[in-house]
């Protein structure tokens, strides 16, 4: 069999699925559906530094093609993910990408730090993005200059591989993506979730109770193809890693032929729990099929030209 | 130009509790009631689709710790008598006698009373807010007038809205009986990832509806 093995900056992993913070929990929810060894990877749910308890339901609501969520980062906490659920993790072969956000830049680099000494972390991801809380997250992704300022300090704290996840709610997303890596960010990932709103028509009222929330699914994938296509278009050597409503091969396909390396499962994980893993197999038998790899399957629709391209076309 | 019919929403499952269950004829029951995009696609389907289904799911009711005499009682509003065809099926096996109150707003809103015929072993109580069927108004106050007039319950089952649920947590906490409620909350996952179903909890913040429950008791409720 083909590797499909991808090399992010300092990140290597075995393949290029990997799923989504915020929708697959700590992995463990997870091992009746996948063989958390054999997905490139998993991003865990965001930790802050203290036990977070998240929003006021209701929480969710479903939309067209996707779904709004005004979660608001509940978590048990970085502590409790480092005692209970990372050695078990570790024990089951996962790739862990540990999410991680805060209130404050201090917060940021504090949960970092604690995370430092762990064995069994291939990396760690900024959240910079989160629509869903009061303080902290996407202020932190919306200007550049914040963006730069936090990332820089992260990149101080940590020795290993910083992602940083990106706002497609940012006023110039390339200009944002500049920032963080220039600030030390190895890798970029794109996108969380837009910033969206549902309102009951009968009682006028918002159906989430945080009032906006966080749009995600496929309703959102040309967007986020677009915003992968752009950031690869303006800094082709950062690895970046697409995120938006992937729920299939040819979603896969796609985001890497906008120029991702890698990409992210988010909100399919929810309908279809064992979705990541077979994507896995999916991605391998096409490359056999093809006689193609990975790395020549990364950036090609810069190459083929405006209307080019066989592959991630739907009837 | 064809119109294809709509495949994108809804985009979610749906969580339904199971009605009833047949292992040795492999059948598996839910009572649906057609209300949105979700219900209404699964109604449209053939006799014979296909449907991909996760579960089962979260806890089930308590079945343990009844002495002998005790008396139970299940209380359902509309659409949630749903989960109760299996449950009485099972107190029958147990040997627990049970009444069974059922409300509604209307005649129609009850008519799934007639899925229970043969089921219930004790009385069967109707109470809906119209007074076109059984007793006038709610059924937490046919519950209550019965307690206030003397019957003893072991426990009180009950699956309804959050209203109901609401009334019906200070009647059984006033008599002091205990209660299992069926809650309901919008699920994205169904098994404790998505984090949507949460309810406000009392030893904590939050209690997860799908994993956690969705069979809590009120005391563990936040009101």
């Amino acid at each position: 069999m083909t590797s499909l093995s991808v090399r992010l900056g300092p990140l290597e992993l075995a393949n290029p699925i990997t799923t989504a913070s915020g929708t697959f929990g700590y992995g463990l929810e997870f091992t009746d559906f996948v063989d958390l060894s054999k997905i490139g990877g998993l991003c865990t749910k965001g930790l802050s530094l203290n036990p977070h308890a998240g929003n006021a339901p209701p929480r969710i609501c479903e939309t067209p093609a996707g779904m709004l969520n005004a979660i608001g980062l509940q978590n048990v906490g970085v502590r409790a993910f480092l005692e209970e659920k990372l050695p078990k993790l570790r024990s089951l072969g996962a790739t862990v990408i540990a999410n991680v956000w805060g209130d404050l830049e201090e917060d940021y680099v504090t949960v970092v730090r604690a995370l430092e000494g762990a064995d069994g972390l291939a990396a760690v991801e900024l959240n910079i993005s989160c629509p869903n809380v009061e303080r902290g997250g996407m202020l932190f992704g919306n200007s550049p200059e914040a963006t730069r300022s936090l990332v820089g300090r992260v990149r101080a704290a940590t020795r290993r591989p910083l992602i940083v996840k990106l706002s497609p709610n940012a006023p110039d997303l390339v200009e944002s993506a500049r920032a963080a890596r220039e600030a030390g960010a190895d890798i970029l990932s794109l996108v969380n979730t837009f910033v969206g709103m549902v309102i009951d028509p009968e009682t006028a009222k918002p159906r989430t109770s945080f009032g906006t929330g966080g749009l995600s699914g496929p309703a959102i994938r040309p967007l986020a193809v677009r915003m992968v296509y752009q950031v690869h278009r303006a800094m082709p050597d950062v690895p970046l890693m697409g995120i938006g409503g992937i729920a299939g091969l040819s979603d896969v396909l796609e985001f890497l032929a906008a120029g991702a390396t890698a990409i992210q499962v988010g909100t399919a994980n929810f309908k279809d729990p064992g979705v990541s893993d077979r994507l896995v197999d999916e991605l391998a038998a096409y490359c056999e099929a093809k006689k193609t790899t990975v790395a020549a399957l990364i950036g090609r629709a810069h190459r083929v030209g405006k209307t080019g391209g066989d592959a991630g076309a739907e009837g | 130009m064809v119109e294809v019919p709509d495949r994108a929403r809804p985009y979610l499952r749906r969580a339904y509790s199971v009605a009833d269950a047949d292992p040795v004829a492999g059948n598996v029951e839910f009572l649906i009631k057609t209300i949105g995009a979700g219900t209404g696609a699964l109604e449209k389907l053939p006799e014979t689709a296909a449907v991909r289904l996760l579960g089962p799911l979260g806890n089930s009711f308590g079945l343990s710790g009844f002495a002998k005499g005790d008396r139970v009682a299940i209380v359902a509003g509309g659409i949630g008598a749903a989960p109760f065809p299996m449950l009485l099926k099972a107190l029958r096996q147990a040997g627990v006698p049970c009444d069974f109150y059922l409300g509604g707003r209307n005649t129609r809103d009850l008519s799934i009373r007639t899925r229970f015929e043969g089921l219930v072993r004790g009385e069967t109580i109707l109470a809906s807010d119209d007074g076109s069927l059984g007793e006038k108004g709610f059924v937490t106050e046919a519950l209550r007038r019965r307690l206030e007039a003397g019957a003893k319950y072991a426990r009180v089952y009950a699956c309804g809205p959050m209203p109901m649920f609401a009334s019906l947590a200070k009647v059984v906490a006033a008599h002091g009986v205990s209660a299992e409620f069926s809650t309901e909350a919008e699920m994205g996952c169904g098994f404790g990832v998505c984090l949507g179903c949460v309810i406000p909890g009392t030893e904590k913040p939050f209690v997860v509806s799908c994993t956690e429950g969705p069979i809590l008791s009120p005391e563990k409720i936040r009101w």
